[in-house]
């Protein structure tokens, strides 16, 4: 079947971005939503917030993970196709900064799924998300090509030591 | 069954309908197939979103029942409300009566 995206060598696809706020305060969001203002207007490079993780190839995750989100956090990660990139934008999220250690949470959010770009700032400014997204491209790309590399040799898993591993919905799960 | 139909602004016959079924059905195929596929079948990729929960097993609670669109009439007139459910029985007999009963008033008044 003709897929005209095979035929581009990089950003083969446009990147759709989900956002879960697992416990932010809302800076980080906001943010976020100045991304797609027209002063940054992330837009144009075909990046855009979708509204269920099906269709996404990336996660941004804000807020440090009070224990509420957790699970609900596992399965939006979970039901992103792969393969997949998560981004965590501000300093509750890398690290649960003020909130460390708070008995109401269960982040910060890489002790729930894997994280790939941390971007720190509280909140960070729009050049930094749009930096740490750019960096979860590059992820993704790789990503995408041990995939590809995958298919063509139908019936053997092909592992790339190189290349960095992203758990199964399966696996978080277990988890 | 082949004879072609002239409405006047155009033609119809079973050919020509069918070629445009085939030509619509397989633009449509070629649309799904442009679609994702690299998700895992049979995993949570391929459940419903539901904001993060597990979707409820039970269908009525992730639906608003139209009934609820009218919940404010029914809780402002309460009282009218109680009383046409109180003479609804679901008879269809219990109906004729009534629609007798209301043409005879009607009858009635129109008379004197």
């Amino acid at each position: 079947m003709l897929k005209p995206e095979m035929h581009l060598e990089y950003l083969a696809k446009s990147l759709w971005v989900f956002h879960c706020n697992s416990g932010s305060c809302n800076g980080c969001d906001i943010e976020i939503v100045a991304c797609i203002s027209p002063r940054y207007d992330i837009e144009r490079f075909g990046m855009k917030l979708v509204g269920t993780p099906r269709h996404a190839d990336a996660l941004l995750v804000t807020g440090p993970v009070t224990k509420y989100m957790a699970d609900r956090l596992r399965r939006i990660y979970a039901q992103i196709p792969d393969p997949k990139v998560v981004v965590v934008v501000g300093n509750c999220g890398c690290s649960g900064d003020v909130f460390y250690e708070s008995h109401t949470l269960d982040g910060p959010v890489d002790r729930i799924i894997p994280v790939d770009v941390y971007v720190h700032g509280c909140p960070p400014r729009p050049e930094a998300i749009v930096e740490g997204v750019s960096k979860g491209i590059l992820k993704l790309e790789k990503l995408r090509q041990g995939l590809l590399e995958e298919r063509e040799i139908e019936g053997f898993i092909v592992t790339d030591p190189d290349q960095e591993e992203t758990l199964s919905a399966e696996e978080v799960l277990a988890e | 069954m082949c004879t072609t139909v002239m409405t006047g602004y155009g033609f119809w016959n079973v050919f020509s309908w069918l070629t445009f079924f085939v030509l619509i059905t397989a633009l449509i195929l070629w649309f799904r197939s442009q679609g994702r596929s690299d998700y895992k079948e049979d995993s949570l990729q391929d459940e419903i979103f539901y904001g993060g929960n597990p979707v409820p097993s039970d269908g009525a609670e992730i639906t608003v029942p139209a009934s609820s669109a009218y919940w404010g009439f029914k809780k402002a007139l309460h009282g009218f409300y109680t009383l046409l459910d109180s003479w609804h029985s679901g008879i269809a007999t219990d109906y004729v009566a009534w629609f007798v009963f209301t043409v005879a008033i009607f009858a009635l008044l129109l008379v004197f």
